[in-house]
């Protein structure tokens, strides 16, 4: 991984890339310092810096930014703990399995229904088996919606995977499994940190299953807590926004130490 | 936050067994013991999300319940989700005990079967407004029954009034005026909500109304008349085209910082309008087609409705009912979200303790429910409706065409 | 095409090596080949499992509801008569069907050409590291980490048409504002751009892993036989990228025609149902209409479409994997 010390034009224009895409997050941090409940108010730049949305989003929101957190990375883990086999199993074209193919078409499909249709579904089966209201069902459930993703994802980066280093592994007596996790794994690590992005940014900002699969407040994720400041008669615009802030801080942190295992050089070293 | 989260994880196993009990006694009160005499746990469902109006609502319902020897599991649901959350429990019958309906959703609900009937729970109306206990019913059975009710009034910005010599207009005539006068620079003398769905819509309905429409003829002279009006306010520049993107929040904000001398809105928006500083407002009835007409506009509210149960259960939720629409529970409610109570005596109390309430509480007096002439139609006459509206304001047609393509949409 | 030869005869090489060995193993072969498919079936088995569980039934369920007379009272007692393809009739024949498939068609097309351009632009511009990078990088994924009522509420703000903080910019430099959200014509190109700002992390994201999965020997050998810039871009980068393109464009397909959240928040679908589509028209049916059925049907369709377009662009993508072996 190359490093550059010096600041070179890229660095520059990224800048004023990042600002410009940037804008509107901009415009919710102002709006969060200004402690304004009317947004009309708003000014440009925070001149004025009103602390009280802070002061809010801090007293009520924090236990319900842990839950986020805890369930974001449990699906994670899950996630991947699902996918990446099941990507391995699919990319090895040359192996062929009778109607494996349907299953990967069946992958696309599932990515076409709508949430609502699949959060109303899952209601009833959540309820008989006592899965409502707890850490591990809403966990399954935000892993769900990433599973198909993150086969598909790693699946497309596993395709380019020479056939030619995993017999070269099993000639040398190792089995199925250990090719899988000593050869296959390390090669994937872009793929996976990338699943495992999305995987984190869909259960972080999954707001269906958290409202359809939770009927008391023993596991209220932020995306639905934050709501306890826009309702049926008022609108704290202040505190909303200090929550979104706040909550991006721990999220954007994660993201930031993730993006690192994503970098060249990978498989370059393995194909020699 | 962290209160109901310590409750919440305490109640975590009644929750549960509670959930278990409900699904056994879905279908009629069979399985399950009876609780009669022990404490119970009831839930209550609603969609007060936000703060104060959750916690008052919670202490209002626990007072209640302790009268029957019960305590209250209370859950919120934000309201653009609320329907389908309902739907789910309908469909699983985990249905809680008190349910919350807005009022323009009750036929729809009570047609499902899964409501008792309050009357046959022994809950006593004689208190109640005529107009409000209609807003509760379904084909003559009373389901649901509104603590406090609200409506729609005029609200105007006294300085800018008063700056431009215009007097609180009264008429259609001089509401037309007004607006012209008073638009000046940005500013706009008048705005509303006309944005898609239940806000915008309802928010014509007192024009509709108070010229003789009625909701299932859209394409009848007087809702032409109705409509040509209202949308002329935008298309002539005394109303920002922009309300078609407005909530009727959206609203509120541009008047409270000075960017319409007038609104149309709701008493719940007050709290906002006082905590503005340096603007001086005042409330009067939606100004009518011709001097001396009545203004009709239309009743909004929450109401509390009793889920089908056990025997036992339903009584102390039906009395939770009856005990959140006594005269003192509903004064309270009305102080805390400035709606209006639906007992008579209680009403008279709020004007005299919040004397700005008077135009609204006039207002309710001659209001009729939104749903009122449409019922179960109500859902295609809205967005119909609604688009209407809005086809007219951003110039694609005029109010008759608009109107006929309207009626064929809810009658097709 | 220096580049492709040197990438093919690298992996013959090792392959070759293998089909020696594999020839001496006949006898085992079919032995080996059953176990293969065995240990690959384990591998998939618990996805399998996963998807039928999660996603089966409420396919099913819906599909069945879309051929029912569905209530709300049906919510409660469980009866649906049925009327065959009756809603699919009816939602067909609508007058606003037409509007809504317009709407659905510009929509996604628009967002999804747009984003992905972007995306690739930018996955492009961060493919080598520079000062910086990284935290970029991830401050770009906020669009897609901030929660939707969040994002709605600013743009909304941003471009209310008096008082948002485009036109004033707009204004300064002395032209007219636009009324983003309010003008019947210019509302569906307002949330074509909020998608698409919502969508560039997706597309960069991913595009950047791939970028990064290609080893720098290959430009390295390519600019030793003058290939560089563009037709590096061409010969090596593109062809190898392929696969992860395709998975974009399907899967960012799939997510943009069904795109609700946003377009809801943004303008509720109107004005005058010109921000209308299949997804959010299917969601008012069922969830504010009540009219379940109606709904399904519409739902269906536009899973119909999906498949019939994500068929198509599957078997476009597809090619012989030449780097498998």
């Amino acid at each position: 991984m190359e490093t550059t010390a010096r600041v070179t034009p890229r660095t520059v224009i990224g800048i004023v890339l990042a600002i410009f895409l940037l804008f509107p997050v901009y415009w919710m941090v102002n709006s969060s310092l200004q402690g304004n409940e009317n947004l009309l108010e708003t000014t440009w730049f925070p001149f004025d810096i009103d602390l009280r949305g802070y002061q809010l989003a801090i007293e009520s929101q924090l236990p319900h930014l842990v839950t986020s957190l805890i369930v974001s990375l449990g699906a994670v883990i899950v996630c991947l703990a699902i996918a990446a086999p099941a990507a391995y199993g699919l990319s090895r074209v040359n192996i062929p399995i009778p109607g494996i193919g349907l299953f990967v078409i069946a992958l696309v499909i599932t990515q076409m229904i709508p949430g609502i249709v699949i959060a109303n579904g899952l209601f009833p089966i959540y309820n008989s088996v006592g899965l409502v209201n707890t850490y591990p069902g809403l966990i399954l459930a935000d892993a769900s919606h990433g599973i198909p993703f993150c086969i598909l994802l790693i699946r497309a980066f596993m395709v380019n995977i020479p056939s030619s280093l995993v017999e070269a592994a099993r000639i040398d007596g190792a089995n199925e499994f250990r090719v899988f996790t000593s050869i296959v794994l390390p090669i994937s690590r872009n793929s996976l940190a990338t699943a495992a992005v999305f995987a984190f940014l869909f259960a972080w900002s999954d707001f269906l299953f958290a409202l359809t699969l939770t009927s008391t407040g023993d596991v209220v994720p932020i995306t639905l807590s934050m709501y306890q400041f826009v309702g049926a008669h008022t609108q704290s615009w202040a505190a909303l926004m200090a929550t979104a802030t706040l909550a991006s801080i721990p999220a954007a942190f994660l993201l930031i130490v993730a993006q690192k295992y994503i970098a060249s050089g990978v498989t370059g070293g393995a194909v020699k | 936050m962290k209160t109901s989260t310590r409750r919440g994880i305490a109640f975590a196993v009644a929750a549960v067994s509670i959930t278990a009990l409900a699904g056994c006694s879905g279908g009629g009160g069979g399985a399950a013991p009876s609780t009669e005499g022990e404490s119970i746990e009831l839930t209550a469902f609603d969609y007060y999300t936000d703060e104060p109006s959750h916690s008052t609502m919670g202490d209002r319902l626990s007072d209640c319940a302790a009268e029957v020897n019960a305590t209250i599991d209370h859950q919120s649901v934000p309201y653009p989700q609320y329907n389908p959350k309902v739907l789910q429990m309908v469909s699983t019958k985990t249905m809680p005990d008190l349910l919350m309906i807005n009022n323009p959703d009750l036929p729809q609900f009570a047609a499902t079967g899964a409501l008792r009937d309050l009357e046959k729970l022994d809950v006593d109306t004689d208190q109640f407004l005529e107009s409000v206990l209609e807003v509760g019913k379904y084909e003559d059975k009373l389901y649901g029954l509104a603590p406090n009710v609200n409506s729609l009034v005029l609200f105007y910005n006294k300085t800018m009034l008063a700056e431009a010599g215009v007097e609180v207009p009264t008429t259609w005539e001089e509401l037309g005026a007004a607006a012209a006068a008073l638009t000046q620079g940005d500013r706009y003398g008048f705005t509303y909500s006309a944005s898609t769905g239940t806000e915008g819509t309802w928010t014509f309905i007192p024009f509709l109304w108070s010229n003789g429409g009625s909701q299932l003829e859209l394409d009848a002279p007087e809702a032409v008349e109705a409509l040509t009006f209202y949308t002329d306010l935008a298309l002539d520049g005394y109303v920002s085209k922009s309300v078609v993107n407005w909530s009727q929040a959206d609203a509120k904000d541009q008047f409270a910082s000075g960017k319409a001398a007038m609104m149309i809105n709701g008493p719940w928006q007050i709290p906002a309008l006082n905590d503005t500083e340096g603007l001086d407002w005042g409330s009067a009835t939606i100004p009518v087609p011709e001097a001396g007409d009545t203004p009709i506009a239309p009743l909004g509210g929450e109401l509390w409705t009793v889920p089908a149960s056990d025997a036992d259960r339903e009584a102390r939720s039906a009395s939770v009912v009856a005990c959140l629409n006594s005269e003192d529970k509903q004064l309270e409610t009305a102080l805390t979200n400035n709606t209006v109570p639906s007992n008579k005596a209680a009403a008279e109390e709020l004007v005299a303790q919040q004397p700005e309430m008077a135009s609204i509480v006039e207002t309710v007096t001659t209001a009729y429910p939104l749903t009122g002439d449409s019922g179960l139609q109500w859902n295609d006459v809205n967005m119909a409706l609604s688009a209407a509206i809005q086809a007219v304001i951003s110039g694609q047609a005029d109010a008759q065409t608009a109107l006929e393509a309207a009626q064929a949409e809810v009658q097709g | 095409m220096d580049a492709d030869v040197a990438v093919a005869s690298g992996a013959t090489g090792a392959g070759g090596d293998s089909d020696t060995k594999a020839a001496a193993h006949a006898a085992s072969g079919r032995a080996v080949r059953r176990r293969q498919q065995l240990a690959t079936l384990l591998f998939i088995a618990p996805a399998i499992v996963f998807v039928a569980i999660f996603f089966a039934v409420p396919v099913v369920n819906n599909i069945i509801m879309s051929f029912q007379e569905f209530t709300t009272a049906t919510f409660y007692t469980g009866e649906a008569p049925w009327v065959g393809l009756q809603n699919y009739i009816d939602v067909v024949l609508d007058p606003l069907f037409a509007r809504l498939t317009w709407n659905t068609g510009i929509f996604t097309f628009a967002s999804l050409t747009v984003t992905f351009f972007i995306g690739l632009g930018l996955a492009l511009f961060f493919d080598k590291t520079f000062r910086l990078s990284g935290l970029l990088r991830s401050l770009l994924l906020l669009p897609w980490l901030l929660p939707l009522v969040i994002s709605a509420a600013v743009w909304r703000r941003m471009m209310d048409e008096g008082s948002g903080i485009i036109n004033q910019i707009l204004r300064a430099i002395g032209l007219n504002g636009v009324p983003w959200l309010t003008s019947p014509d210019v509302a569906l190109a307002s949330v074509v751009i909020v998608n698409i700002w919502i969508g560039i992390p997706f597309v960069m994201v991913i595009l950047y892993g791939g970028l990064q999965e290609i080893p720098r020997e290959f430009y390295e050998a390519a600019a030793l036989d003058g290939a560089t810039g563009w037709r590096a871009f061409w010969f090596i980068t593109w062809p190898l990228l392929r696969p992860v393109v395709v998975v974009v464009l399907t899967l960012g397909f799939i997510y943009t025609i069904r795109a609700l959240d946003i377009v809801l928040a943004l303008t509720g679908g109107g004005p005058a149902n010109a921000t209308q589509t299949y997804a959010t028209e299917a969601y008012q049916l069922s969830f504010i209409g009540f009219d379940f059925g109606h709904g399904a049907a519409l739902s269906n369709i536009l899973i119909i479409v999906s498949l019939v377009v994500a068929g198509l662009q599957l078997r476009v993508g597809r090619r012989p994997n030449d780097l498998a072996g």
